[in-house]
């Protein structure tokens, strides 16, 4: 899809790479009865695909978010050592200057929750709790050294999505279709998907910031329209829409005819576009196109709100298939400050099977060499338990920023790989520490952009989404 | 890369400065600010400017002494200057600016500096530092167009650049432009004929003179200004809860609808709270800044959130009134601009001064209803003895009756004096704690103010003398007072209910001995958030998890009781010890100590602490008016009358309360908050202690202290000494009205920003609007009422290629409403606009899926009457889910200041436009409207169109609506399309439903959403 940028829509009826195809243009303009004179012209669309600094493994993201930060120590942070020292406090030296959002950091350790063993060729220490992740672990990249610098969830959901801790920023998302463009066609360049409980970071997370506003992300709704009103209203159909289209489409032309302005010529696009979107959304959605095999690999079943996830997987591959650039699939459910056992077990049951599948399917159809998956929540989860009885809650954990896992498949990332290492009790770093800028800027790098290159003047300051102190891509995990 | 922004930038700024002269030929003399400066901005001072941490080669180039001193500029001579000898060296390792940062200067450039330099290398103040003046009127080539000073400087640069103003607009393209301009509104087809029939030569002047003086204007330039206010009805981050401060968005239409000058538009909204004798609508203006966000996030450092709320300000009074990016100045010294780290954090500090209350908004009208309902209560309370049940028997029924309630009240108080224990309040003689300021208010209670945080000990020392001995039992009293959120007890303001606290732990001393506390007691007792409970025994009991809270009873009190294991039978000093611990701040606001001395335990009461004392006194002692406080407390709880008191009950749920408004309130003298300078901008890095100040470069000269505080800063804002100010408002009155601003980027006019199309006329729009005591009716005056203004705004093959932006303006503006005209166009040709102004905001219908993915379980309930068709100035706005029908036509989420929004033409908009049912609702308004207005189909399609469009449709337009119309209810009365579905109601016609059908399709022409 395309969506046209104030400065070069005017020019828009001189690029036919972008948005729909040289033989619609054509038609469209065949029909609106306006000149295909200048449709070479090298003036380019805001979504026209763009040089990238460098070739990039990746064309496009799919970037599972899980939000309310999944406990690494449950899932891929094995540290035997907190079961010895269960029911003691952290030594001092180690808590010192540490501020947490419920618990005192004086409080006692909580072992690990769930058994661990090692799976694949690569032998990768994972917990049963993930039994499917354990099938594809050779396909994907462990990284368990990541800090971040927020501990409450909403400043460090908008850190991950947009490099910085307050609203305002543009979103990953965005900045990848301001740098790269679009390969969609009618659809947006970026999709915001979301399943579980509630998101923290507002659509900040998915806004353009100071970007154009043609780059934000587009939420795909769980209830009614997928797109809002991409249906007709009630009573008008296919025809009736066309019509009302070719009206108002004949008299913008007479209007433009009479007053030049090219913004008119653009809307007229526009209309074009969204009716051409119409009719793409019912065949996008519909997963009767997908084999009982693929359903049953992801889970999958439309008519069953409780697997949300697993359908939104399944669509973020159909959305990839279609160009999408980034797709961001949320789900919320991972707060566990309360039973982080019983928390993560259905969590995972949620969402295993499908990530493990989203995987295995990109590769099955070749996808996967150039579709970059990312997995990880927003900060870690403590060593040591969270228990109030104010609130009710036991053998919880609180929110860790220190340190804490993601894992990434495909898109130049290494195969069969772990990278960094955590103290015996998993509160600090020790090896391979990679902050969140670090990552956004090896996602910026797999995508063939560097990430201090990728900028805009706002204000009189050169912005970048990793901020201005110095970081770099994680060299260590791409293959 | 060749990213696209970056070559259209080229691209717009090649062809912007091929109209704009420059000094590219040699024998023109260079002007810094035009020539040299922006060389310097753009690719030298990021080394070699004002930011000392990434100072190179300790050169600095924005300040002409010191780069003469370090050899880098020696005037007069190139062979001498080594800046010439960099910039010109081809040795990669000396050429300047250096390869690897791709900034490299062309020939162009280099000849610039090297003219310059042989001229002596003057330096200039950029543009924008220097006090406006207002500048001679320039020649012209027709001065007769050119009436107006605007008019002849758009003339005069016109001229320069060969190009011929446009013809005056047509009347109707007129009416409906000065409509939308000045009200938000198009006109009704009536309206527009009233003016366009007007033979009168004023008729104009009139129009706009009667657009001015609407209460509409208001409304709609009040939006402009809630952008920069970053205005929303919710706290926003995770929660985003809803916030009440809706009284400040209705000040700002008030206010400028009241035309009140922009120098104290702009000094109440800043500092309206320290003005002498400060009125409720001026505190109500300081929300100006309690507009930033809060986080309420359960286990956030609060202070932490201050501090980003606190950026949040310092950012935006730079913005809307600078037009500087002072922002840029948080984490280190401007790269640019000459705003030090130091510069920042000053500024910061004259507006870190404030506590940030809720205010109540005690309206005449609600007031009076209190009043009232007060009243009728009393009033039914005296008449409660009378429906006192009689006792069984004979006689007559109201002496029985009378007997009984005698009966019935001197057992109560007979009970009630036994039990009644002898409470003094300990006054304190010392007061401590981590944070927040305490003091002893006059009846012995403390209060609580300033900052707290997530863990907040107070330390109270009583001095007890013998008469209070012996000592047995303790009782706090948790108290309402009007300052405190919600009217307290507690000091809570976020994540937890407002004016609620959590006492973890309550500890005593005597004479430095540790006393056991026990026998806890309360009156009430409920924690907010959480599955715990609240026992007055959590409070003795060593967890700071555990605790006792009042939750759902704010604005009340209760009190909390515990016993002394040992009394305290020698004078000596009784220390106690309050924690707060939660995940949230929630310390006490107000309460107070007593101490009894009684021969058993005593336990927590739910009679009233001055009723007890009552109770407590010698009856013989009681005045009458102590004694009718009795008797008419004992009307309110005997339980023989609570049927009689269920309407009474009744009664007082109906008393309104007060709504309120955030503000700011100036601090104590005696506590003023500190604020540092942050290394790197962080909130834990704060290192030296400043002092607020304006940044240096500002300032008049050294001698002069400049602001000192809020009000100070306020007032010299709007004063003569800023440069600023005045042109940054005017630019945004322009820019409201042409689409761009004579300065481009509205929000940053420092050294960076591109120089302005035209300078005299931006200097000239800024001291009249001083002159004229900063009306901004008459600014808006003046430029409607320009030939300029009125050009019309057809553009061709031409003059697109001469000036695509339309920056010289020699045609008028044509472009896209913002996103609220859009729909306030569709409500008012539909007939449905409701004229209801100010309030809490309201819901127009949107699909339930838009705030879906907000936070928690919110619902957007859409309204069903009037309030579903206000203006959309009121809708509520939420910054996490904002209004999607806003949001697609760039409307901002209210989590910055916004000082110029984006104006894209998508898909997105045009699905809103054809298929959201609240236009599809508006579209069968609109059928209906013109349906009962006119009869013959070209009288329906044409007051359809001129609804929408104002003017009336050509020949071949409305050619083309009736041919659709007529298709479309061919379909209908076959049957292939239902009209029932498309009008939404059972009933209708074929017909209707074709109408319907073809005021749809107009609303979404082009022109219906674009101001031309």
């Amino acid at each position: 899809m395309n969506w046209l940028q104030e400065q070069t829509r005017r020019h828009f009826f001189r690029n036919c790479g972008v948005g729909i195809g040289k033989i619609a243009l054509a038609s469209l303009l065949a029909e609106s009865g306006l000149a295909l004179g200048e449709a070479n012209a090298n003036e380019a669309s805001p979504f026209a695909p763009k040089q990238t600094h460098f070739p990039g493994k990746a064309k496009r993201v799919i970037y599972l978010f899980m939000a309310g930060a999944p406990s690494q120590l449950e899932l891929f942070d094995y540290k035997p050592k907190l079961a010895e020292m269960e029911g003691k406090p952290i030594p001092p030296s180690v808590i010192a200057g540490q501020r947490y959002a419920f618990i005192q950091p004086d409080a006692a350790v909580l072992g690990p929750q769930f058994k661990f063993a090692k799976h694949g060729q690569c032998g990768a220490e994972i917990s049963d709790a993930l039994p499917n992740l354990a099938k594809v672990v050779d396909q994907i990249a462990i990284l368990r050294s990541v800090h971040t610098d927020h501990f409450n969830h909403s400043p460090a959901q908008l850190f991950w999505n947009t490099g910085n801790g307050i609203p305002g920023r543009p979103s990953m998302g965005a900045w990848l279709s301001y740098g790269l463009g679009s390969e969609a066609h009618d659809l947006p360049s970026f999709v915001v998907l979301k399943s579980g409980g509630s998101l923290s970071g507002g659509a900040a997370m998915w806004g353009p910031g100071f970007l154009p506003s043609v780059h934000q992300g587009v939420p795909f709704r769980g209830q009614g329209d997928p797109i809002l009103h991409v249906s007709n209203p009630a009573g008008y159909d296919q025809r009736a829409q066309r019509e009302s289209l070719d009206l108002i489409r004949d008299l913008n032309k007479q209007q433009f005819d009479s007053v030049g302005d090219p913004e008119i010529r653009t809307r007229i696009a526009a209309y074009e576009m969204a009716f051409r979107m119409q009719s793409r959304a019912p065949e996008l959605m519909d997963f009767s196109q997908e084999t009982k095999e693929t359903m049953d690999l992801y889970g999958a079943n439309p008519s069953d709100g409780g697997q949300a996830f697993a359908n939104n997987c399944l669509l973020a591959r159909r959305l990839a298939e279609r160009g999408v650039r980034f797709v961001q699939v949320y789900h919320a459910g991972w707060d566990h400050h309360s039973n982080v056992a019983g928390g993560v077990r259905s969590q995972a049951k949620q969402t295993d099977q499908a990530c493990a599948a989203l995987v295995e399917d990109l590769r099955r159809r070749g996808m996967l060499d150039d579709t970059l998956i990312i997995w990880g929540g927003e900060f870690g989860r403590t060593p040591m338990v969270e228990a109030s009885a104010a609130l009710g809650r036991s053998k919880g954990r609180d929110h860790h920023p220190q340190a804490f896992t993601m894992w990434f498949a495909g898109g130049g990332m290494k195969p069969g790989f772990s990278l960094g290492k955590t103290d015996d009790l998993g509160f600090h770093v020790v090896e391979n520490q990679v902050h969140v800028h670090d990552v956004q800027a090896t996602i910026l790098h797999c995508l063939g952009i560097d990430h201090t290159r990728l900028t805009f003047r706002h204000r009189g300051l050169n912005f970048k989404l990793t901020g201005v102190e110095e970081h770099h891509p994680v060299k260590e995990l791409l293959s | 890369m060749n990213f696209l922004r970056a070559s259209l930038a080229l691209i717009l700024l090649i062809g912007w400065s091929q109209l704009v002269p420059r000094s590219t030929h040699a024998e023109s003399p260079v002007d810094f600010n035009r020539d040299i400066r922006p060389i310097f901005a753009g690719k030298c001072f990021a080394c070699h400017g004002p930011d000392e941490s990434k100072r190179e080669a300790d050169l600095r180039l924005d300040l002409r002494d010191e780069a003469i001193d370090a050899g880098a500029i020696v005037p007069g001579s190139l062979d001498d200057s080594s800046l010439i000898e960099r910039i010109l060296s081809d040795d990669p390792e000396e050429r300047m600016p250096p390869p690897h940062t791709n900034d490299s200067l062309t020939k162009e450039q280099k000849e610039l500096f090297q003219r310059w330099i042989k001229t002596g290398a003057p330096y200039a103040k950029h543009w924008a530092f220097v006090r406006p003046e207002k500048p001679e009127l320039p020649e012209v080539s027709d001065s007769k167009w050119a009436a107006s000073p605007i008019d002849r400087f758009i003339l005069a640069r016109l001229d320069e650049a060969g190009l011929q103003p446009s013809p005056e607009a047509d009347r109707y393209t007129l009416v409906r432009r000065v409509y939308l301009d000045l009200i938000g509104l198009p006109p009704t087809p009536e309206e527009a004929d009233a003016f366009v029939n007007d033979q009168d030569p004023q008729a104009y002047e009139k129009l706009v003179d009667r657009l001015l003086a609407s209460p509409q204007y208001g409304e709609r330039w009040a939006r402009d200004w809630l952008d920069l206010a970053r205005y929303s009805d919710t706290n926003g981050y995770e929660k985003d809860r809803p916030r009440s401060i809706w009284p400040y968005r209705d000040w700002v239409i008030k206010a400028i609808n009241d035309d009140m000058p922009f120098d104290q538009f702009t000094i109440e909204q800043i500092a309206g709270d320290m003005l002498p004798e400060a009125t409720q609508s001026q505190k109500i203006a300081t929300g100006f800044h309690r507009n930033s966000m809060l986080n309420e996030e359960g286990g956030i450092d609060p202070l932490e959130y201050r501090f980003y709320a606190m950026v949040d300000r310092t950012a935006t009074t730079g913005t809307v009134w600078l037009g500087l990016t002072i922002g840029c100045a948080q984490c280190h010294s401007h790269k640019y601009d000459p705003i030090t780290h130091t510069d920042y954090y000053s500024f910061m500090a004259l507006l870190n001064n404030a506590d940030e209350p809720d205010l109540f908004v005690k309206t005449p009208e609600v007031t009076q209803r209190r009043e009232e309902l007060l009243a009728k209560i009393h009033e039914m309370e005296a008449k409660l003895p009378e429906q006192f049940p009689p006792v069984d028997g004979e006689g007559d029924i109201e002496q029985r009756r009378q007997q009984n309630f005698q009966a019935k009240r001197s057992e109560w108080l007979d009970k009630s004096r036994q039990e009644a224990a002898q409470w003094k309040t300990l006054r304190a003689t010392s007061l401590t704690s981590n944070m927040p300021k305490l003091e002893t208010l006059e009846d012995g209670s403390i209060l609580s103010s300033g900052d707290i945080t997530k863990r907040d000990l107070f330390t109270l020392k009583f001095s007890i003398d013998p008469l209070q001995l012996p000592l047995t039992a303790l009782r706090l009293e948790v108290m309402p007072d009007e300052r405190l959120p919600a009217s307290g007890p507690g000091r809570a303001y976020y994540e937890g209910r407002q004016g609620d606290f959590f006492l973890s732990e309550l500890k005593a001393n005597f004479n430095g001995q540790p006393v056991k506390l026990g026998d806890a007691s309360h009156s009430y007792g409920k924690i907010s958030i959480g599955s715990g409970n609240a026992n007055a025994s959590n409070v003795l009991d060593g967890d700071g998890s555990t605790g006792w809270s009042t939750a759902n009873q704010e604005g009340q009190s209760n009190q909390l009781v515990v016993n002394l294991d040992q009394p305290i039978t020698t004078a000596g000093e009784l220390t106690t010890g309050l924690l707060f611990e939660r995940h949230f701040a929630a310390s006490l606001g107000r309460f107070r100590i007593s101490g009894a001395s009684a021969d058993q335990k005593l336990a927590a009461k739910q009679l009233p602490v001055s009723i007890e004392d009552l109770l407590a006194k010698d009856p013989q002692k009681l005045t009458p008016e102590e004694t009718g406080q009795i008797e008419h407390y004992y009307l309110t709880i005997a339980p023989e009358l609570a049927e009689a008191r269920q309407p009474i009950d009744e009664l007082r749920k109906q008393v309104p309360s007060y709504p309120t408004s955030m503000v700011m309130t100036q601090r104590p003298a005696d506590n003023p908050r500190p604020t540092f300078r942050h290394h790197r901008g962080e909130y834990l890095s704060p290192k030296e202690l400043v002092t607020g100040r304006i940044p240096k470069f500002l300032q008049e000269d050294e001698k002069t202290a400049g602001p000192t505080d809020r009000l100070e800063l306020a007032q010299w804002l709007v004063s003569r000494e800023n440069p600023l100010t005045a042109r940054v408002v005017a630019n945004r009155a322009w820019q409201a009205i042409f689409g761009r601003g004579l300065v481009e980027s509205s929000g940053d006019f420092g050294t960076q920003s591109d120089p302005p199309s035209h300078p005299k006329l931006l200097d000239y729009l800024a001291c009249s609007l001083m002159d004229n005591g900063w009306s901004m009716k008459k600014l808006h005056r003046e430029i409607v009422l320009s030939e300029t203004y009125r050009q019309n705004s057809n553009t061709s093959d031409e003059q697109q290629a001469a000036d695509p932006q339309n920056r010289l303006l020699a045609r008028g503006p044509r472009f896209r409403v913002d996103a609220e005209i859009v729909r306030d166009t569709m409500l008012k040709a539909s007939g449905k606009l409701s004229g209801k102004m100010f309030g809490p905001g309201v819901y127009p219908p949107q699909p339930e899926s838009v705030t879906a993915l907000a936070y928690g379980n919110f619902r957007w309930n859409p309204a069903t009457g009037e309030d579903r068709y206000r203006r959309s100035i009121y809708t509520f706005s939420k910054r996490t889910a904002p209004f999607a029908a806003y949001t697609v036509f760039d409307a901002p989420s209210g989590e910055v200041c916004t000082a110029k929004r984006d104006r894209s033409n998508t898909p997105l908009q045009a699905l809103t436009l054809l298929n959201d049912a609240m236009y599809i609702e508006l579209a069968q308004a609109l059928a209906e409207s013109a349906q009962k207005e006119a009869s013959s189909n070209e009288a329906v399609a044409e007051n359809i169109f001129r609804r929408l469009l104002t003017r009336p449709p050509t020949e071949a337009e409305l050619k083309a609506i009736l041919a659709y119309q007529a298709a479309q209810l061919a379909r209908l009365n076959s049957g292939e399309l239902d009209a029932a579905k498309i009008t939404g109601n059972k009933n209708s016609t074929a017909e209707s439903a074709a109408w319907v059908m073809a005021a749809r399709a107009l609303m979404n022409l082009d022109e219906a959403v674009t101001k031309s």
